[in-house]
């Protein structure tokens, strides 16, 4: 976390900085004691000691601050996302809807909320997980029917097609019985393999 | 390690959170982006303590706190679509948390003299160094100096100093160089010693 980049020498090119009666600049000296520099001048220095012993009576009360912010794990997220996701719904993203159902019926449905539940159906298979979802009128189809272009991140060790085929059949029948869209064709897009056991394990031991 | 006298271990939020249950942000950042409110719930429940934090090291005041970061996610789901993913989605969080609470700390002191800050002289203080060295007043009167800093100084001290962050990542959410968050860091340090009273 600490970075090594800029060197304390001409870290300061404002001219904002100042000597101490030993000729070290302050900020030098400062920057020392934080990256805890050994150095045999301000070890013996009397001016850099007082420095040095003022920079610490301040950390010592930051330390004290610090502690008085309670840990994030502290804060009740629950009251803070409800109001935020109540001013999220009042926003309109108009999005683009979808018709379901015969061609002559005036029946639609919001892209998101189909979006939502195909996700949530290629979620069925397991380890899949599901990401972009996007739906969009099929190009020269009868009846209204659809193409669903979707991203997945798949198991590292599954075999990848047949796993597709089962989350494609999924998305079809969720298309079809859980919303009646005709899907005329459901492209699966695979954008991460994730190695399920490893980060089962990294999981335990946290 | 230089670095190992800071004990706070940055909360980085889980940006690539893996599997076994959980969904990673950059999934559900995607999911959001295409309007899934679902999903952006998600990520607002797991970033907001963190971020609650922060704005309360920042402003001081719980209730501006919550405010900054509930407008702060407010931006995040408009702006979402045009997130291209090249920070984390917790780090680009908290660069909007960041500049809220900037706004906010500039809108306190309007015409603060932002670079004279460092200039202040050393309080008057009837106190005895006995006294300045005994915890709580210490912690008290540095809550009461933050205020002498100017929105900048104190953006970039505290996301030093509370929130143990390194100066590439300050300078990253501010959006400033690196040398600036060093001298800005440097001059608030100066000036708080100074208002601590152990400056001479």
């Amino acid at each position: 976390m600490t970075t090594h980049t800029d060197p304390p020498e001409g870290a300061r090119a404002d001219g904002d900085d100042e000597s101490l009666p030993c000729g070290r600049p302050l900020s030098r000296v400062w920057d020392d004691w934080e990256r805890q520099t050994d150095d045999p001048h301000t070890a013996t220095c009397p001016h850099c000691r007082t420095a040095v012993d003022d920079l610490a009576l301040l950390e010592s009360a930051v330390r004290g601050l610090r502690e008085e912010t309670p840990d994030p794990s502290a804060h009740d997220a629950e009251p803070l996302t409800r109001r935020v996701m109540d001013l999220v719904r009042l926003e309109l993203r108009p999005g683009r809807p979808l018709p379901l159902g015969e061609p002559a019926e005036d029946l639609w449905i919001m892209e998101t909320v189909a979006a939502r539940v195909l996700r949530a159906a290629a979620e069925t298979v397991e380890g899949v997980r599901a990401g972009s979802c996007r739906i969009v009128d099929a190009d020269g189809h009868e009846g209204g029917a659809v193409e669903v272009r979707l991203d997945i991140h798949a198991p590292a060790d599954a075999a990848l097609r047949p796993l597709a085929e089962r989350v494609r059949q999924r998305v079809r029948e969720a298309a079809d019985r859980e919303l009646g869209l005709v899907t005329a064709s459901v492209d699966i897009r695979v954008t991460d393999l994730v190695d399920v056991r490893a980060e089962g394990r990294e999981g335990d031991t946290a | 390690m230089a670095g190992a006298r800071r004990p706070t271990a940055p909360p980085e939020a889980d940006g690539g959170t893996g599997d076994t249950g959980v969904t990673a942000d950059a999934l559900l950042v995607v999911r959001a982006a295409e309007g899934d409110e679902d999903a952006f719930a998600t990520l607002v429940q797991r970033h907001a303590p963190a971020l609650l934090r922060l704005a309360t090291r920042m402003l001081r005041t719980p209730a501006e706190a919550e405010d900054a970061v509930q407008d702060a996610f407010l931006s995040a789901w408009r702006r979402l679509p045009e997130f291209q993913g090249e920070a984390s989605f917790g780090t680009w969080m908290y660069r909007i948390v960041t500049n809220r609470c900037l706004n906010v700390l500039r809108a306190r002191r309007p015409v603060a003299p932002l670079e004279a800050a460092g200039e202040v002289p050393a309080a008057e203080h009837a106190t005895s160094p006995a006294r300045i060295t005994e915890g709580r007043d210490a912690v008290r009167e540095l809550r009461d100096a933050l205020d002498l800093l100017s929105a900048e100084q104190r953006a970039c001290w505290v996301l030093r100093e509370l929130d143990g962050r390194s100066y590439e990542f300050i300078a990253d959410a501010v959006g400033i160089s690196q040398e600036a968050v060093r001298a800005r860091v440097f001059r608030a340090r100066r000036c708080l010693t100074r208002a601590l009273g152990a400056w001479r």
